[in-house]
């Protein structure tokens, strides 16, 4: 009974209705998936950015059982020999793998720039080893027997040692290949440390129908060829194990991994294979939660949108509903239609919003991968694949909050007694808010403050995520849109006075002066979108200040020397020693600060270790302390064997502050050192810890550097020692302070690309929704517009009224959002930001940059409005006869 | 009631429909300055749209509307609106107050429209709302206001810009008797008082017998007419 009447009421009703105005239905749907769109296209695009950061040995050697890697920077090639020999004869294929980076050469002309060119990962193994693995020798795969002459016309198995030997050789992926118009024989430069290199091509990387494709970034070459070109002879990155297939296979790798633990003795870390992307989805586990956290902005915005279209439905149907209510349909019936309406309207909206998203997720995984390459790894992730499992949460998510959103018109549905047939009552009367309004709007706020005290919500990895700063965000945003429902009456008395000069301007004030609750809920849609959009300018204003003078005190010497392949954070690319040397040995030289990082992890998560030399960040550098050092022995490298100064997002991150001692692994065993200062540091967040690279040249028996800071004499002409050395070294990016600052500012500002994007969707959704309201209560309204008609209104002058009125409305939403803007603003600086980077920023308020989106909402709005109003004008009268 | 050779209004042989259904079929009439017109039929007739062509809130299908000699149909859509602003005066039988506005402001709005002084239409809108007895009610709101008081403002506002043609659609046809023998009162001094000619549209012998003649209207055409001596309701 109850399914043939809730039947009854979707088909000769709610789907009636939709049929009837399928723009409307078209808007709304539309409105709900672009907020759903952005939700699915980020989640996808962070999952492309982690999942191509994968175990790239799985592609050829199929999952291994476990690995072995340093604690710290690399393994010596001799532990090979040391497991040969401690295994013997055991059933288990060992697998030595180095990885390096490699960048595309830049133009001559064009200048050094970061992050602006294709990137690669090259991969080392033993060629003959992968060959020769049981999985490789049941398929027909074959590295150096590729004889199909359609696609390898050079490749067959006569060329191979001549191939095999070539220490430039190097495979590549079938799509790189064909994208690039690359065979066999062809030429590949690239820039490997300071150098370019033409690599040859030798092949295709063969390919495993039952294993996913290369991706198109991955290179291979044969071990000792890549330990030669990247001046890491005798190194391997990890040795991967791999155990002949069989029943008992987890068993055996559980006693091989103890066995394995034994012998390392700390020497060597045991892990699975999942290690190294489970470590990357950790590394950027709150920038993608920040980055999901913002693309929620919109569905919210959207949920106030669809909460005024029903609304505004119930307003439209309730003489219908009022019929069925006399027929004898039940209240329960009603909010069932409704909810059922909300229902469906979600499922069209997602499902529309899960095709966008895809579509968007293409162009916001090339975003993410900027940022994500920039900060934290190289990812070579140019597409995004349907994940099923977001698809159906976005879905759900869509669905849910639709219904959620609903529940109040449904209520409104119900509530409609039979008598509003009879009695033709009115539409849109203005109302009062309810009374709880005031405290209950305090009480968010109350707790908000109370909330935002709470620390931050601890990771494992060493991730932390203001949780309760987010719900302090979103608590403070309920209140500012509930206490802004409360500004209009006072906005439309202090304007008062311009209704004596213009009639549009009397009527639009008189709506304000008495709002109905759609006015109210249009306002809360826009506070929240403008409160987000301008605190988040707040939070990106005051860190692009703070970057500057950061960059301006920090950034002072003459000449920063980095590979030309260095384009992302995670790059290997390094300057051999005897380079570095000849460059710090120019006579020109006054100073130079020789820098190596490596990654290491510590209890608690990974961080950088840089050496360096204090001496010279204390000389040339304007270090901004956040624990001055008090220990002289610092600055002298005789004597600051043990101490070492440490990031301020570090020592957030771990806890750990001047004094405090810290053990960094090492390759040549763990070393004590005591915390001697903190400093302010943007680059990254995962901290960095300093120590004085004459060490840590010793420690980890590396004297290649990641980049060289030099103080030129005075009277040197930076420019033309820059051409020189690039000229010397065309591998090498030479950059000029300018030069370097105005890159550093640039990738700072690439970061936040996303962002600006996802506020302007936000704003966008929420004029939209400010929109369908005026048109919700123009419709209402339409006997009114009758008699403004009667009474000699022109059209433009009935739009005109529409357009103030919706300025008006926009203008109270904007007040009370840029209101609140700043308390979210200090609220993301100081908590949101700080326990999540660890990063103490100066506040500045962007005052163009609001003043620019004021004037955003207000055309819009303005526009819209005159849009409505020009509808509105032309509704038909309601005529009886 | 004497006729002149150019009548206030006229329409003839106007035709109008909703699609396919035909609400008038050809109605001819004509009303002099300061007459008062009574349209009677049953629901269905016609009189309500005849009222809204009249009025120029809407457009006929064909015929001519005459207006003090000129065809509202040759005007556009801003003629016509500053047609409604300076020579029209309408009352609705919903009163169709504009809820937000007070009852003052609700009668200083058309005079607000004719680009009157602000000293000037307060003083206006205190004399006319003490005409129709609310000026004790000046700053309420319609909602706040009982039938007959929001007629009285709809009333005081139809007149406020001293038109010269009063529509009124069924203006008594949502009170009680007493308020409504009030309201055809009112309306009726006020057309002796100002000269303004008044078509009332109206179910209501009551209603009717304030006007000087009442145009009978059956299935979209004139069935008949009758002229009256007046009579105080």
């Amino acid at each position: 009974m109850i399914v043939g009447l809730q039947r009854l009421l979707w088909s000769r009703f709610t789907w009636r209705h939709a049929r009837l105005a399928p723009v409307s239905s078209l808007l709304l749907v539309t409105i709900l998936a672009l907020g759903v769109a952005v939700y699915f296209s980020i989640r996808l695009a962070n999952r492309a950015a982690v999942s191509s950061f994968q175990n790239f040995t799985e592609i050829l050697t199929a999952e291994s059982d476990g690995q072995i890697s340093a604690p710290a920077g690399s393994l010596p090639e001799r532990t090979l020999g040391e497991l040969r020999t401690a295994f013997g004869t055991a059933p288990v294929h060992l697998v030595p793998v180095l990885e390096s980076t490699a960048a595309r050469p830049g133009k001559p002309d064009a200048g050094e720039s970061i992050g602006q060119r294709e990137t690669f990962q090259i991969l080392g193994v033993d060629l003959i080893a992968v060959q020769n693995l049981p999985t490789a020798r049941d398929t027909d795969r074959s590295w150096f027997a590729q004889t199909d002459p359609g696609t390898h016309p050079t490749a067959s198995t006569e060329g191979f040692w001549e191939r095999f030997r070539d220490p430039r050789a190097v495979f590549l992926p079938q799509a790189l290949a064909t994208r690039n118009g690359l065979v066999p024989g062809s030429m590949l430069p690239l820039v490997i440390n300071e150098s370019v290199v033409d690599l040859h091509v030798a092949g295709i990387i063969p390919a495993d129908p039952s294993r996913p494709a290369p991706p198109d970034a991955l290179l291979v070459m044969d071990l000792p060829a890549l330990q030669v070109l990247t001046g890491r002879t005798g190194r391997v990155d990890r040795i991967e194990f791999v155990l002949p297939e069989g029943p008992d296979r987890a068993a055996r790798w559980a006693v091989l991994r103890a066995e394995l633990v034994r012998l390392g003795d700390g020497r060597w870390n045991v892990g699975s294979p999942s290690d190294r992307r489970d470590s990357a989805a950790l590394m950027t586990q709150a920038f993608r939660l920040n980055l999901t956290v913002l693309s929620l902005l919109a569905l919210l915005v959207g949920l106030y949108l669809v909460v005024q279209a029903l609304d505004g439905a119930v307003i439209r149907r309730r003489e219908e509903i009022a019929v069925l209510r006399a027929l004898g349909v039940g209240t329960d019936a009603i909010r069932r239609a409704w909810l059922a309406e909300a229902a469906v309207l979600g499922l069209a909206g997602g499902a529309v919003g899960l095709l966008l998203g895809w579509a968007g997720a293409q162009a916001a995984v090339r975003v993410v991968g900027q940022t994500v390459n920039a900060l934290y790894y190289a990812t070579s992730a140019r597409a995004a694949a349907l994940e099923p499992g977001e698809a159906l949460v976005a879905l759900g998510i869509a669905v849910l909050s639709s219904v959620l959103a609903g529940w109040w018109p449904a209520r409104l549905a119900a509530s409609t007694p039979p008598a509003q047939l009879l009695g033709r009552g009115r539409a849109g009367t203005p109302t009062a808010p309810a009374r709880w309004t005031i405290p209950v709007s305090i009480g968010l706020l109350l707790a908000g403050l109370l909330l935002c005290l709470a620390p931050p919500l601890r990771l494992e990895g060493g991730g932390r995520i203001s949780l309760a700063a987010y719900v302090t965000a979103l608590f403070w945003l309920l209140a500012a849109g509930l206490l802004a429902g409360q500004l209009p009456p006072v906005a439309a008395t202090l304007l008062r006075p311009l209704g004596h000069f213009s009639v549009p301007f009397r009527i639009a004030l008189s709506h304000l002066r008495r709002p109905t609750g759609r006015h109210r809920l249009a306002i809360a849609g826009l506070v929240c979108a403008v409160a987000m959009t301008a605190g988040m300018a707040i939070l990106v204003g005051s860190f692009d200040t703070t970057m500057r003078g950061w960059i301006e005190r920090t950034f002072m010497a003459d000449l920063y020397v980095t590979s030309d392949g260095a384009q992302s954070a995670s790059s290997q690319n390094r300057i051999r020693a005897e380079v570095w040397h000849s460059l710090v040995g120019d006579p020109e030289v006054l100073a130079a600060n020789v820098v190596q990082v490596v990654d290491i992890r510590l209890p608690g998560g990974g961080t950088l270790l840089v050496g360096g030399n204090p001496a010279f960040m204390r000389d040339h550098a304007r270090i901004a302390w956040r624990e001055e050092p008090q220990d002289a022995r610092l600055w002298d490298p005789e004597s600051n064997e043990g101490l070492a100064i440490a990031s301020e997002s570090f020592s957030e991150r771990f806890q750990l502050h001047r004094g405090d001692p810290v053990t960094i692994p090492t390759p040549t065993g763990p070393r004590e050192v005591r915390l001697a200062g903190i400093f302010s540091d943007y680059g990254n967040e995962r901290g960095s810890l300093v120590v004085q690279r004459e060490h840590f040249e010793r420690w980890f028996e590396d004297a290649q550097a990641t980049s060289v800071i030099v103080k030129l004499r005075d009277g040197t002409r930076a420019d033309a020692l820059r051409a020189g050395w690039r000229r010397e070294h065309p591998g090498l990016a030479v950059f000029t302070n300018p030069h370097l600052r105005a890159e550093a500012l640039r990738i700072f500002r690439q970061t936040f690309a996303i962002t600006h994007a996802l506020e302007l969707i936000g704003i966008g959704v929420s004029v939209a929704g400010l929109g369908l309201s005026l048109a919700s209560l123009l419709w209402e309204r339409r006997s009114d517009l009758t008699v403004l008609r009667a009474l000699g209104l022109r059209r433009g002058e009935l739009a005109l009224a529409a357009a103030l009125e919706g300025v008006l409305t926009a203008a109270v939403g904007l007040f009370a959002g840029l209101a609140t803007s700043l308390a979210l603003g200090w609220l993301l600086i100081h908590r949101v930001n700080f326990q999540t980077f660890g990063w103490t920023l100066e506040s500045e308020v962007p005052a163009l940059w609001l003043a620019a989106l004021s004037a955003l909402v207000l055309s819009l709005a303005a526009a819209t409005g005159w849009v409505v109003g020009r509808w509105g004008s032309t509704l038909p009268a309601e005529t009886e006869e | 009631m004497s006729t002149s050779p150019i009548p206030l209004l006229e329409a003839l042989e106007v035709r109008k429909s909703y699609g396919e259904r035909v609400i008038l079929a050809g109605v001819s009439l004509r009303i002099e300055a300061g007459e008062r017109v009574a349209l009677t039929g049953p629901s269905g007739s016609g009189k309500t749209t005849l009222l809204n062509l009249l009025g120029g809130v809407d457009r006929a299908d064909s015929g001519r509307i005459l207006f003090e000699g000129r065809e509202t149909g040759s005007l556009g859509p801003d003629g016509l609106s500053a047609l409604r602003r300076t020579a029209f005066g309408t009352v609705f039988q919903f009163f169709h107050l504009l809820p937000t506005l007070s009852a003052a402001e609700n009668v200083e709005l058309p005079l607000q429209l004719n680009g009157m002084a602000t000293v000037d239409r307060a003083r206006r809108v205190r004399e006319l709302l003490e005409r129709v007895g609310v000026s004790h009610r000046a700053e309420a709101l319609p909602g706040e206001m009982s039938g007959g008081e929001m007629q009285r403002v709809a009333i005081a506002r139809a007149v406020a810009h001293r038109p010269r043609l009063l529509l009124a659609d069924e203006p008594t046809g949502n009170l009680d008797s007493r308020n409504g023998a009030v309201i055809l009162e009112l309306l009726r001094e006020i057309s002796d008082e100002t000269r303004t000619a008044l078509v009332l549209v109206t179910h209501s012998t009551e209603a009717a017998a304030i006007c000087h003649r009442e145009i009978r209207l059956r299935d979209g055409r004139v069935c008949g007419e009758s002229s009256r001596p007046e009579k105080t309701p």
